[in-house]
C-alpha cells in the first residue's frame, strides 16, 4: 500500500529530515510512527500526501509513484487519504455535520449520500446529538472526534494522524485510541504519536525514528528510544 | 448564500471595503455609460437633421433643381436629398404658424423658396457641397451646419479618449484594490484552504466560494449605485425635459438594433442596469480569481 524506498528529504537551508529512508506498509496495517520531535514523522506524512517533495528516493503510495516529477494525480492520491492532526484543523464557522461533510463534497458527493454517511459516521463516533453545534461549543476530544470522522468519511483507504492525541488528556486520548481500534484492520493507518502508554498498549508495528532515519521497525513492539 | 454570508460576517470591514470601491468603480461607470450614449444619441439625432439646406431663386427652374440634385446624388458623397417645392414649404409654414392667421395672411406660396435638404455621407464632405452649391446658378443661400458638426465630432472624440484613459485608470485601481482585499479574505482562510487541498478538493473547489462571493458583492453594488443614479435621473428629468426640448427622441443605432435613449424608458434603464451589473461582476470576480490563484499556486 505505501513503500518508502531509499527516500532522502533535504531541506532548502540544508537540513535533513529524512536519510535513506526504507520502508513498505502492507494494506490495512496499523503502524505507529513513533520518535522524538525533529525525527521525521511529520515529513513522512507530508510526504505521504505530497504537500512535499522527496529530495530522493522512491515512494509508492496505493500503486501511485508520487515520486515521480512526472506526476499529476494529487488530486486523486489525497481522496484516498484521511488526515488527523493535533490542532484538529476543524473550520470554527461551520458546524459539526458541516466541517465532517467537506470530505464528501470535495469530491461532489449527492446531497442523499452525504447526509446518509455523515449521519453514520456521526454515530460510529458518538457525535450524533452535536450535529448541529459549533466548534467552539465542543470539547478537546469531541473537536478530534469530528476530525476522525471527517477523514474516515468517503472511502478513504489511509488514515494518517498525526499526533492525534498530542492536545488531548490521558482518558481523552483513550476514547479517541478505542475509534481507532474500530477501524483497525479495514484502513491503513499510520499514527504519529509521542505517547509511550498507546503505543506500549496496543502492540502494534512501531517504526521509531531517530534524526532522519528508521532506528528500529519492531512488528510488535512498545516505544523504544 | 450562507458561505457567502458567513465570509461577509467574518471579515466584516473587508467586506465593506469591496462593497465601497465597486459601488464607487460602478456608480462612476455608469454615470459615464449613460453620459455617453447621450451624446452619442445627440450626436446621431445631429447627424440625422438635414446637414446641408440650399434655397433657391424664385427663377430657378425645377428642371435646373433636379438636374442639380441628380448631380449631387451621382458625386457619390451624399446620403439622401429631400427636395421640397415651393408649395411643400407653403404647407410646413402654415403648419408651423397654424395659430397665427395674421402670419398666414401676409405669405403666400410664391414668396417661399423652393429647397433642397442634403444629408452628407461624412461630415467632413460638408464644406466641399456646400462650396459646390454656392456656384451653381439660380442658388441663393446655403446653409450647412458645419460648425456645430465639427465641434461635436471633436468634443465626442475628445471626450472618448479622456473617458477611455479614465476607464482604464478606473478599472486597473479597482481590480488592483480589490486583489488587496481578496488577498487578505483568502489569508483569513488559509488553513481552509490547506485543509481542502489536503482532502482532495479541486482548485476549481476552493476558487468557488471566492468567486460566488465577489460575484455578490459586484451584483449587490451595481444593484445600489443603479437606484441611486435611477433617484438622480427621476430628479433631473424635468431639467432635461427643459433642456432638450424639441428633440423627441435619442436613439443609438447599435449594430442589431436601436437602442431608444430619450424619454427616458425602461428598455434603456434595464441594458443599463445589465451592462453595469456584468462589468461589475466581472471586475470583482477577475481579482478574487488572481487573487485566490496567486494563494494556489
Amino acid at each position: 500500500m505505501i513503500s518508502f524506498d531509499q527516500v532522502t528529504k533535504k531541506f532548502p537551508l540544508g537540513n535533513v529530515a529524512l536519510e535513506k529512508i526504507s520502508f513498505d506498509i502492507e494494506e490495512n496495517e496499523f503502524v505507529f510512527l513513533v520518535g522524538p520531535s525533529g525525527a521525521g514523522k511529520t515529513t513522512i506524512i507530508k510526504l505521504i500526501t505530497k504537500e512535499i517533495n522527496p529530495t530522493s528516493g522512491t515512494i509508492i503510495v496505493d500503486n501511485f509513484d508520487i515520486s515521480d516529477k512526472k506526476f499529476n494525480q494529487q488530486i486523486q492520491l489525497r481522496r484516498k487519504i484521511g488526515i488527523v492532526f493535533q490542532d484538529f484543523k476543524i473550520i470554527q464557522d461551520k458546524n459539526v455535520f458541516e466541517n465532517i461533510a467537506i470530505s464528501l463534497k470535495v469530491i461532489n458527493s449527492s446531497v442523499k449520500k452525504i447526509k446518509e454517511e455523515v449521519r453514520m459516521m456521526l454515530k460510529f463516533v458518538n457525535l450524533t446529538e452535536k450535529e448541529k453545534v459549533f466548534p467552539v461549543q465542543l470539547s478537546a476530544g469531541e473537536l478530534q472526534r469530528v476530525a476522525i470522522a471527517r477523514a474516515l468519511i468517503g472511502d478513504r483507504k489511509i488514515i494518517l494522524a498525526d499526533e492525534p492525541t498530542g492536545n488531548l488528556d490521558p482518558k481523552t486520548a483513550w476514547e479517541i485510541m478505542k475509534i481507532f481500534k474500530k477501524i483497525e484492520g479495514k484502513k491503513t493507518i499510520i499514527f504519529a504519536t509521542h505517547n509511550t502508554d498507546i503505543v506500549n498498549s496496543l502492540k502494534k508495528r512501531v517504526i521509531v525514528l531517530k534524526n532522519g532515519k528508521i532506528f528500529k521497525d519492531l512488528r510488535k513492539g512498545g516505544y523504544e528510544l | 448564500m450562507k458561505e457567502t454570508w458567513m465570509s461577509i460576517k467574518r471579515a466584516p470591514f473587508q467586506s465593506l471595503a469591496i462593497f465601497l470601491i465597486l459601488f464607487f468603480t460602478v456608480f462612476l461607470s455608469t454615470l459615464i455609460f449613460i453620459g455617453l450614449t447621450f451624446l452619442y444619441s445627440f450626436l446621431n439625432y445631429i447627424e440625422t437633421r438635414p446637414q446641408v439646406t440650399v434655397y433657391f431663386q424664385n427663377t430657378a427652374s425645377t428642371e435646373q433643381i433636379f438636374r442639380l440634385r441628380d448631380e449631387l446624388t451621382q458625386s457619390g458623397k451624399i446620403l439622401s436629398i429631400k427636395y421640397i417645392s415651393k408649395e411643400e414649404a407653403f404647407n410646413i409654414y402654415k403648419n408651423m404658424n397654424k395659430d397665427n392667421p395674421l402670419l398666414l395672411e401676409m405669405v403666400s406660396s410664391d414668396i417661399l423658396p423652393a429647397s433642397l435638404e442634403i444629408y452628407a455621407k461624412k461630415p467632413i464632405f460638408l464644406p466641399q457641397i456646400a462650396e459646390y452649391l454656392k456656384k451653381q446658378p439660380g442658388v441663393d443661400e446655403v446653409i450647412f451646419q458645419k460648425d456645430i458638426i465639427s465641434k461635436l465630432v471633436t468634443a465626442t472624440n475628445t471626450i472618448r479618449m479622456i473617458t477611455i484613459f479614465f476607464f482604464s485608470f478606473l478599472i486597473i485601481m479597482t481590480t488592483i484594490i480589490l486583489f488587496v482585499i481578496f488577498s487578505f479574505k483568502i489569508a483569513l482562510k488559509k488553513e481552509e484552504i490547506h485543509l481542502l487541498q489536503l482532502i482532495g478538493a479541486t482548485k476549481n473547489y476552493v476558487r468557488s466560494p471566492f468567486l460566488k462571493e465577489a460575484s455578490f458583492f459586484g451584483f449587490f453594488s451595481s444593484l445600489i449605485s443603479f437606484f441611486i443614479i435611477i433617484i438622480a435621473v427621476l430628479y433631473f428629468e424635468p431639467f432635461l425635459q427643459s433642456y432638450l426640448r424639441g428633440i423627441d427622441s435619442l436613439s443609438l443605432n447599435l449594430v442589431f438594433y436601436n437602442l431608444n435613449i430619450w424619454p427616458m424608458n425602461y428598455y434603456f434603464l434595464i441594458v443599463t442596469f445589465i451592462i453595469s451589473s456584468l462589468f461589475s461582476i466581472l471586475i470583482a470576480t477577475i481579482a478574487s480569481y488572481l487573487a485566490i490563484n496567486k494563494y494556489l499556486d
